[in-house]
């Protein structure tokens, strides 16, 4: 096992070449004045376009720009982002955490939900409530993000604003942003103090209640809209995963036995049913990790996603080789992660 | 049960409740600050937060672009030549830091931008009043230059604006130049903190280390997301996304009623909508006036409007007398054989009046802008000098439109048709409808003529156009500073910005254009301007479609909104009250 694990890990840069590579053959694509782009935003700065393309070597041969790039990044230094206004490394170490509490924080319910609804259907096969959540999980899967979150937003923000606002001194509102606007302005001068960027892990190691309160509030209806549409996929895989497992012959023998329906099915089957759920999750956290674009749009959420949505809209290149180079990261290091949890879930399964 | 629920919402709201902002100003826009470096920004949304932290030496008066205050001066006067200027400096005045603002602010001020001038930012035009040149030191001097020559551009840099004593500067220009006083109300000629700078790692001031600053990316430096101003309000923190700033209680001037702001960016307009109507924004940004609608008569919201606040965004259908049609697919068969153009098909004064007449002027206005806007005569906003209200607009009449069209290019065209392509940028519906307005009048006319619109993404339509490749196409012009100037040479003049996408070459107004720069008489530039009015009519080369009336939204309870164009955000913070 632990020579598996250094193997992948040897793998990693030669991952990180790979995809680097093509994110710069992909740019090569693009003319020069069409890669200028991330620095003009209005149209008198075209006046300088052929400038804007020398200064910043736009026109350089690939092996030029990749050789930079790389020389510059081994020091530390992945470039400057257009799209958020300050170095890749910083705007990584600021947002990554803001999408890993979102993501951590909605796997909670992504999970619960997907099991609990998956277990409900398969000991339920075929029957209304088989149907209902099935359909459910149908609508949930397809329903747009985008959709689902303005829905809230107009719900909670917008209609039942007002009541929200004045039910105990607004401790209940549900708003966008990651923080309210008072938190905000104590955060920026230094009266409530950034840590770790891991709003619920500062507001505890600060004793600020309030502020833990604020930014887990400023988390219910992004975590609403990601549960809603991502447990469909788990509760899915779960009701299959129970059904086949109700069906084996162990779990027959356990009833045979005169075990009540209640240990056979989630102490024997439901255990067993949960691997390949397991390795869902995984995909799942990965997935979140790397931001959700449309939700953190929506919802004004200073995460991963929305910071590369801009990005690429504008040909932020430094942005996207940061992101490309990060997202590489996360998921052979997430899938490594998946795997080991795989065999320690079953004993059965060994990587040599 | 009742009395434990009414207890638990109090101990939440003890607990959980955060204090709220009562004097805060919260302001929603869509993109972000690119930096606020007054040496490197170029953009509204950075001009937001500059314009409130930092001063210039003078400053408009309320809604006016032609009067004019002492801000961190308090006279000024220029010589009989109009090379020279020189300002009296105010005294008492401290930058947030605490150092004291003193005339070696003012020279350094003017020598950094000079030294940077960031291809990517907006010293180019005071470059040019400096130095005659729009480049930087190592773009005009080339590959070739000598140490010598860099030596000799740096002595015309400090020659700039010198000191005469601890409260005068004097500027000295490379020619006379009328524009020069208002160009230093623009966001680059914002007064920085020379000791701050100095102490936090930027250019030392010294001929010694000039070179190395030439051009640099400023967003990499101290004063990138770091301010120290002479404004009403002082930098708490930009973090990108976010900018918080607070009440400087030194200010020189009256004490603003509004303690916090804050700037959000906040992309998504559904978002945005409910925030101002929640209470949670002071002021939204608002992308146009269908949406704004949506917001009319919403409890708590004020749409803030006039008759007076034309945009003085000038919106262009620009017609390229000579397009580039090497591998453009946009000119069909390059011929004029009824399935193409070729290149100078726009070169013939008739075809561009051809399409200016297809055009329905009031349609546009009604459609696009729900009814408040203004047809232009000219390429430049009604409020600036030398505007001909007197000349009519091109609007549609399709006897004229037949009449231009059959004579030209010898009638080849309304004999043999054509088919071309116009571009506009992504997501610019604005753009988009103005071409559409004229695709189909112009269809309709004769079933010959086939015009299709496309859109280009943004870095697309930029190489495109600036390969010369655009056939008709649709782009806009902001001022930075207000003066005529600013928009007629770009839009009219052989060489200026617009020509390489347009072709455009008029030596009759080249001749007006270069006149009213070399004079500081308001009435003879306003003469000039004018006459270029009147070519822009007789020769259409290009065709100006109707500017919006703006509008701001903000909550019921924000007070002593105006709107000055020259603002990135319209008013400054400093004059607003929150009830």
């Amino acid at each position: 096992m632990f020579a598996y694990i250094v193997r992948r890990l040897l793998f990693i840069p030669f991952v990180f070449i790979g995809v680097t590579v093509m994110i710069v053959l992909l740019m090569q694509l693009l003319s020069p004045a069409q890669r200028a782009a991330a620095f003009v935003s209005s149209d008198a700065q075209l006046k300088n376009l052929d400038a804007i393309i020398e200064q910043y070597g736009l026109d350089e041969p690939f092996h030029v720009q990749y050789a930079s790039w790389v020389g510059e990044a081994l020091q530390g230094n992945l470039g400057f982002s257009t799209a958020s206004s300050e170095p890749v490394a910083t705007t990584i170490r600021k947002r990554l955490p803001a999408s890993a509490e979102l993501a951590l924080v909605s796997l909670i319910p992504v999970i619960g939900l997907g099991i609990w609804l998956g277990t409900l259907a398969a000991l339920n096969r075929d029957r209304a409530i088989d149907q209902i959540t099935r359909v459910g999980a149908i609508v949930g899967w397809s329903l747009p993000n985008f959709v689902l979150g303005i829905w809230l937003l107009v719900l909670f923000y917008g209609g039942l604003g007002d009541v929200l606002r004045d039910f105990a001194g607004g401790a209940f509102r549900l708003e966008p942003g990651r923080v309210s606007t008072e938190v905000a302005i104590q955060i920026a001068n230094g009266t409530f103090p950034i840590r770790t960027n891991f709003l619920l892990i500062d507001s505890l190691l600060a004793g600020r209640p309030d502020v833990f309160w604020d930014a887990l509030r400023h988390l219910i209806l992004p975590v609403i809209t990601l549960a809603a549409t991502s447990s469909a996929l788990i509760m899915r895989v779960m009701r299959s995963s129970l059904l086949e497992t109700l069906s084996q012959d162990y779990v027959r023998t356990a009833r045979a036995k005169g075990l009540r329906d209640q240990i056979v099915h989630f102490k024997h089957a439901r255990r067993n049913a949960l691997i390949p759920v397991i390795t869902l999750a995984g995909f799942t956290l990965i997935f979140l990790l790397n931001g959700v674009v449309i939700t953190e749009t929506v919802f004004n959420y200073p995460g991963l996603g929305r910071w590369f949505a801009s990005a690429a809209v504008a040909l932020d290149y430094p942005a996207i080789m940061g992101f490309t180079v990060l997202t590489a990261f996360i998921v052979v290091v997430g899938n490594l992660l998946v795997d080991v949890l795989y065999a320690i879930v079953d004993p059965r399964i060994r990587y040599g | 049960m009742r009395k434990a629920f009414t207890g638990l919402a109090l101990a939440a709201a003890l607990l959980f409740g955060g204090a709220s902002a009562q004097n805060t100003f919260v302001y929603q826009t869509f993109g972000g600050i690119d930096t606020l470096d007054p040496a490197q920004a170029y953009d509204t949304a950075s001009s937001v937060a500059i314009e409130n932290i930092y001063e210039t030496l003078y400053d408009y008066v309320g809604e006016s672009v032609t009067e004019f205050q002492g801000s961190l001066a308090t006279d000024w006067s220029a010589n009989d030549a109009g090379d020279e200027y020189t300002f009296t400096l105010r005294e008492g005045v401290t930058f947030h830091s605490g150092n004291e603002f003193t005339c070696a602010d003012v020279e350094y001020t003017v020598e950094r931008m000079l030294v940077h001038n960031p291809s990517d930012g907006g010293v180019w035009f005071l470059a040019e009043s400096f130095l005659g040149t729009q480049a930087n030191a190592d773009s005009f001097l080339g590959d070739d230059a000598t140490d010598a020559d860099y030596a000799d551009y740096f002595a015309r840099i400090q020659n700039a604006a010198e000191c005469i004593d601890d409260t005068t500067i004097q500027f000295t220009l490379d020619a006379p130049d009328p524009t020069f006083f208002v160009k230093m109300m623009s966001d680059v000629a914002r007064i920085v903190d020379r000791d701050y700078a100095i102490d936090n790692g930027l250019w030392d001031g010294t001929e010694a280390t000039w070179r190395d600053w030439i051009g640099v990316n400023l967003r990499e430096y101290h004063l990138h997301d770091n301010a120290s101003g002479t404004g009403a309000y002082e930098l708490v923190d930009w973090d990108g996304e976010q900018l918080v700033a607070q009440r400087y209680d030194g200010y020189w001037g009256d004490t603003p009623a509004v303690q916090d702001v804050v700037v959000q960016t906040v992309d998504e307009q559904s978002t945005r909508l409910l925030a101002i109507q929640a209470g949670d924004a002071s002021r939204v940004q608002v992308g146009d006036r269908a949406t704004l609608e949506q917001l009319r008569g919403a409890e708590g919201v004020t749409i803030h409007e006039d008759p007076n606040w034309l945009s003085t965004t000038v919106g262009m259908v620009f017609f390229n007398s000579d397009i580039n049609t090497d591998n453009n697919p946009d000119v069909g068969s390059g011929q004029l054989d009824g399935d193409g153009i070729p290149a100078n098909f726009f070169d013939d004064a008739n075809m561009r009046k051809c399409f200016a007449y297809n055009f329905d002027q009031q349609a546009f206005i009604d459609q696009v802008l729900q009814g408040q806007g203004q047809a232009l005569t000219m390429g430049l906003p009604p409020s600036f000098l030398g505007y001909r209200d007197d000349l009519p607009v091109y609007d549609v009449d399709y006897a004229a439109a037949e009449e231009a069209c059959q004579a030209a290019h010898g009638g080849a065209v309304w004999e043999n048709g054509f088919e071309f392509t116009a571009t506009y940028n992504a997501g610019n519906t604005t753009r988009q409808a103005a071409l559409n307005i004229i695709k189909d009048n112009i269809e309709f006319m004769n079933p010959g003529f086939r015009m299709n619109v496309r859109e280009l993404a943004w870095p697309d339509y930029l190489a495109y156009t600036d390969e010369g490749k655009g056939t008709m196409f649709a782009l806009g012009w902001a001022p930075s500073y207000a003066d005529s100037d600013y928009f007629l040479h770009p839009f009219y003049h052989s060489e200026g910005f617009y020509a390489g996408r347009t072709g455009i070459d008029n030596p009759e107004l080249d001749a007006l254009i270069d006149a009213a720069r070399e004079t500081v008489d308001a009435d003879e530039r306003e003469d000039l301007y004018e006459q270029v009015g009147q070519i822009a009519y007789d020769e259409m080369p290009m065709l100006p479609y109707p500017s919006p009336n703006e509008f701001i939204v903000t909550r019921d309870n924000v007070q002593g909104v105006y709107l000055n164009p020259m603002y990135g955000g319209q008013f400054l913070w400093k004059d607003i009250v929150l009830d």
